[in-house]
């Protein structure tokens, strides 16, 4: 008894901040299925891109492990620049790869989706090399600060910071959305793009807005994965974008508070799995919402079903 | 079989002289044990890139299980035929059982996922792909089963009727033997009904589905068919190296394979063999830059799908079927526009009438009661009840969004009735499968065309006859009775339905791509894809919108005609009040999803609710302006 209300409310925790990661990665995905209805493969790699950028401004911050900056401002360029730089390729990667096909068939923007993925994939490994890089993060957090007891839960810094900052950044979107000019243009593109084009919305440049929110939020998840485990490869976007996409399809594909509820959930289960499970199998919990969730509710639990058309 | 090929037997009896001669010669013109080794890989990655092509070429279908396939043949025959579990049994048993078992998997795999749409589909597999891969590499504890990451070695020794393949020569032929097999097969199954129905539904799933075609099982063969090759491939490919292991099965060798079936195009048998037979080999002149040899993998799919998605050999003459210039007549010369819209007159389009004279009957053929159909909070038919008689022309007008093709929609089983029940022929059709009220007799024409168009008109109308042929892959791939027979009934059913349009639709036409056609054509192809399926009742969404006078004249004769020729009986949803004047014995107005008038055209014509409808209500106790329709 004791075990488990320590065991619960700690995979809780775990489960928060693993889910608001997935969360963040999801929300890229669905932004851009919304509006170009495409499943973009490479958005898992812009987020291990992401990883890495963080992981670099990391590196050239410090002198033998030890950040040579204020530690807050370390964590804020880490993030700054990594959604910068993911965002970028982002936008790349809709410039070239997508954009010349966006009248083509269904499967040929997937290929060139798949296509991406493998290249930047590849590139990583050719220029960064197979072996894990790892972030040397005990500088970066306050003294005294290691761990937080909280009643009977003991809780990491990191964790905490994770946790803070998914939910400032998914706040800062659902406002954007909500209440600027840009944020309506997106939902209207969303609904119907060629009638917001009719309207005099400029619909190239809200594709990639689309693509810079998305791939800057999927950057900001690469950074906080590795603040939280220290890790990044070249290989990490394979499992994260399947996972980010599980997490939008659970919160209903297209919806972006969807993504958001789909995310949390899905964290919440696979680190609540992890205590029946040998943890071999852990993933194999994210690929079975998955196929549930797409078998017996396709549009999810917030996404809405809009009949074809004939 | 070899009647049917005419002219160009000869040619074809050439090259499979020429492939034979090759085939036997090559292996021993190989420099050395290492250009043998490739040689034999690449009759592996062939035969391999041909099973993907049924899938992704011919359906259409991101598969990203593939190569999961390819591991569950290579396994199946490592642990059938080795020391594994102490089980030997013979090649020949080995090969078709792995086979069969990966084609059974893929049907699991294929039944639980292909209603799901294109991008769902390609995770669900990309899923069972990864836990695949996880389950060879964790599987070998608690008792050891895959061998994890050392795999399983050290197979059986291949003994074919006494016949021993154990030198490099051996496997290459043995490879080689399999991979012409299914060189041989795609190409029969490309020119089949199978062919058609996975061209169609690849084309327009809902247009294919509304004739005939059963789309969910048609990709249910596509997968079970790609996962039988990628079985077989996978046993072959275990035997080669003599060994198995999990990293053989993974995604890069996906990624290679879809890279070799996109660089020869999609669908193009001899595209994708050349792009196997090149990515096998290109790479050995370039080992210096292996590291990059994924990067470029990668930069082949972008750049490809950019700029050439019909791959490197698509479109080049000889290499796909000669395409008839549209614009051209028979010597060459450049045809004016107007002569294809206007070269053939009103009369010679109706073929000299049959003395069989249909009018209508009072038996009644369909039956809609009560039917609701809500979208959301919008409902677009609210207590539509009707019948339509045998023989009966029926025509339905009403405004814009008076739920006319919502009607449809439902008689035609694309929607299923939110209350209410539909019913045809004394039985209830009301949540059928689209191709299963086609194959009962009820096919319908699209109000905004939706032709296969770059499927060739005489195959447009082949697709029609797909709901009343039945032959199998077994009968297709060996070219048995029943699949010639069908053929040949399915071709001259096409001409003779193409005849009905006349010139429009037949000599050179026939091999000419649908989206050449003008638009009347293309409305008349529609129609005559219909007349294909046998149906009994033809629902006709506005079949003469877009046309001009001249060309709803006809269009309008012609289905009195059918009616009066060929006793079909006909829904008609139409806005030319002229068309309907003509044509109907009955006319049934809609507004606003309900039924506000019934009876001869003069009776509705001239009924208040419908001038309401068209033209507005007048304001109380003012006097109506005198319009009339």
């Amino acid at each position: 008894m004791h075990v488990f209300s320590q065991e619960l409310p700690q995979q809780l925790i775990n489960g928060l901040t693993l889910g608001g990661v997935y969360a963040l990665i999801a929300i890229g995905y669905t932004m851009v299925y919304g509006i170009l209805g495409m499943l973009n493969f490479a958005h898992g790699e812009i987020y291990m891109i992401g990883g890495f950028t963080g992981w670099w401004v990391l590196h050239l911050l410090s002198r033998n492990h030890q950040i040579v900056m204020n530690s807050a401002l370390v964590i804020c360029l880490m993030i700054i620049i990594a959604m910068g730089m993911s965002a970028f390729i982002g936008v790349l990667t809709e410039r070239f790869a997508y954009r010349p096909l966006r009248n083509a068939p269904r499967i040929n923007l997937l290929l060139s989706a798949l296509g991406v993925s493998i290249f930047l994939q590849n590139f990583v490994l050719n220029y960064q090399g197979a072996k894990a890089r790892t972030f040397y993060v005990s500088s970066l957090i306050p003294k005294g600060l290691q761990t937080i007891h909280l009643g009977p839960v003991v809780v990491s810094f990191m964790r905490i910071l994770v946790i803070v900052l998914t939910f400032l950044l998914m706040g800062l979107l659902t406002i954007m959305i909500k209440k600027t000019k840009a944020g309506k243009a997106m939902r209207a593109t969303a609904q119907d793009l060629e009638m917001a084009t009719f309207l005099g919305i400029d619909v190239d440049r809200i594709i990639v807005l689309v693509f810079i929110i998305g791939s800057a939020l999927g950057g900001a998840a690469g950074v906080l994965v590795g603040l939280l485990f220290t890790q990044v490869d070249y290989y990490v976007g394979f499992q994260a974008g399947l996972k980010g996409f599980t997490a939008a399809v659970l919160g209903g594909i297209g919806s972006i508070s969807g993504a958001m509820l789909g995310g949390i959930l899905l964290g919440l289960s696979e680190s609540l799995a992890v205590t029946f499970l040998p943890s071999e199998y852990k993933d194999v919990v994210a690929f079975a919402i998955l196929v549930i969730v797409l078998i017996v509710k396709p549009s999810g639990l917030m996404g809405e079903k809009i009949p074809e058309k004939v | 079989m070899q009647i049917a090929l005419g002219p160009n037997r000869k040619a074809r009896i050439g090259a499979y002289i020429a492939a034979i001669l090759v085939f036997v010669s090559l292996p021993h013109i190989m420099p050395n044990e290492y250009w043998l080794r490739i040689y034999t890989v690449t009759g592996l990655w062939v035969m391999l890139s041909l099973g993907l092509n049924v899938v992704a070429g011919f359906a259409g279908l991101f598969d990203l299980s593939y190569v999961a396939f390819f591991g569950i043949g290579g396994y199946t025959f490592a642990l059938l035929s080795s020391n594994q579990f102490g089980i030997h049994l013979p090649f020949l048993i080995v090969l078709p059982v792995a086979a069969i078992f990966t084609m059974g998997i893929g049907f699991a795999l294929g039944s639980t996922s292909l209603r799901l749409k294109g991008d769902y589909l390609a995770i669900v597999t990309l899923a069972f792909a990864e836990i695949f891969k996880l389950l060879l590499l964790n599987l070998d504890t608690p008792i050891n089963i895959t061998g994890g990451v050392n795999g399983i070695y050290g197979f059986d020794p291949i003994n074919i009727f006494g016949l021993k393949v154990s030198s490099p020569i051996g496997y290459s032929y043995l490879v080689w033997i399999f991979a012409f097999i299914a060189t041989f097969s795609a190409y029969r199954l490309k020119k089949s009904r199978y062919g058609r129905g996975w061209e169609a539904l690849r084309e327009d799933e809902l247009a294919a589905e509304a004739l005939g075609v059963n789309t969910t099982k048609m990709k249910l063969m596509a997968f079970a068919i790609g996962a039988f090759i990628a079985g077989a491939a996978g046993v072959l490919s275990a035997s080669v190296q003599d060994s198995v292991f999990p990293n053989n099965f993974d995604f890069p060798q996906l990624v290679i394979v879809y890279c070799m079936v996109i660089l020869g195009g999609l669908g193009n048998i001899p595209g994708v063999i050349a792009g196997a037979v090149l990515l096998s080999i290109l790479p050995e002149f370039l080992r210096e830059y292996g590291a990059y040899r994924m990067m470029f993998y990668g930069l082949i799919l972008i750049v490809l799908m950019a700029l050439r998605p019909q791959g490197l050999l698509g479109g080049i003459g000889f290499l796909t079927k000669e395409k008839k210039r549209p614009d051209k007549d028979e010597s060459g010369h450049l045809k004016t526009s107007t002569d294809l819209y206007y070269g053939e007159s009103e009369v010679a389009q109706i073929p000299e009438k049959k003395e069989q004279v249909y009018s209508k009957t009072d038996g009644i053929i369909l039956e809609a009661k009560d039917i609701i159909q809500d979208f959301g909070g919008v409902r677009a038919l609210n207590n539509l009840s009707l019948v339509v008689h045998e023989r009966e022309i029926l025509s339905i007008i009403g405004p814009n969004g008076a739920g006319k093709t919502t009607l449809f929609n439902l008689i035609s089983g694309i929607y299923r009735p939110t209350k209410g029940m539909i019913i045809f022929d004394g039985r209830e059709i009301s949540g059928l499968r689209p191709h299963k009220i086609v194959s009962m007799g009820i096919t319908r024409t699209f109000q905004n065309l939706r032709l296969f168009s770059k499927m060739t008109v005489m195959d447009n109308a082949r697709v029609g006859r797909f709901c009343r042929t039945s032959a199998g892959p077994i009968s297709i791939l060996f070219h048995l009775k029943k699949h010639r027979r069908e053929e040949r009934e399915t071709e001259e059913k096409a001409k003779e339905v193409l005849g009905l349009f006349g010139a429009r639709l037949t000599g050179y036409r026939f091999n000419q791509q649908a989206i050449f056609l003008s638009y009347a054509n293309r409305r008349r192809l529609e129609i005559a894809r219909t007349l294909m399926t046998d149906a009994r009742l033809l629902l006709l969404d506005e079949p003469s919108a877009g046309m001009n006078p001249q060309e709803t004249k006809e269009i309008t004769a012609f289905v009195k005609y059918l009616r009066d020729t060929y006793g079909y009986t006909i829904l008609l949803i139409e806005h030319k009040l002229n068309v309907v004047r003509k044509i109907s014995d009955r006319v049934i107005a809609l507004d606003y999803g309900e039924k506000v008038a019934e009876g001869s055209y003069e009776d509705v014509a001239s009924n208040k609710h419908v001038i309401e409808a068209y033209l507005g209500r007048k304001k109380d106790g003012k006097k109506r302006s005198s319009f009339t329709i």
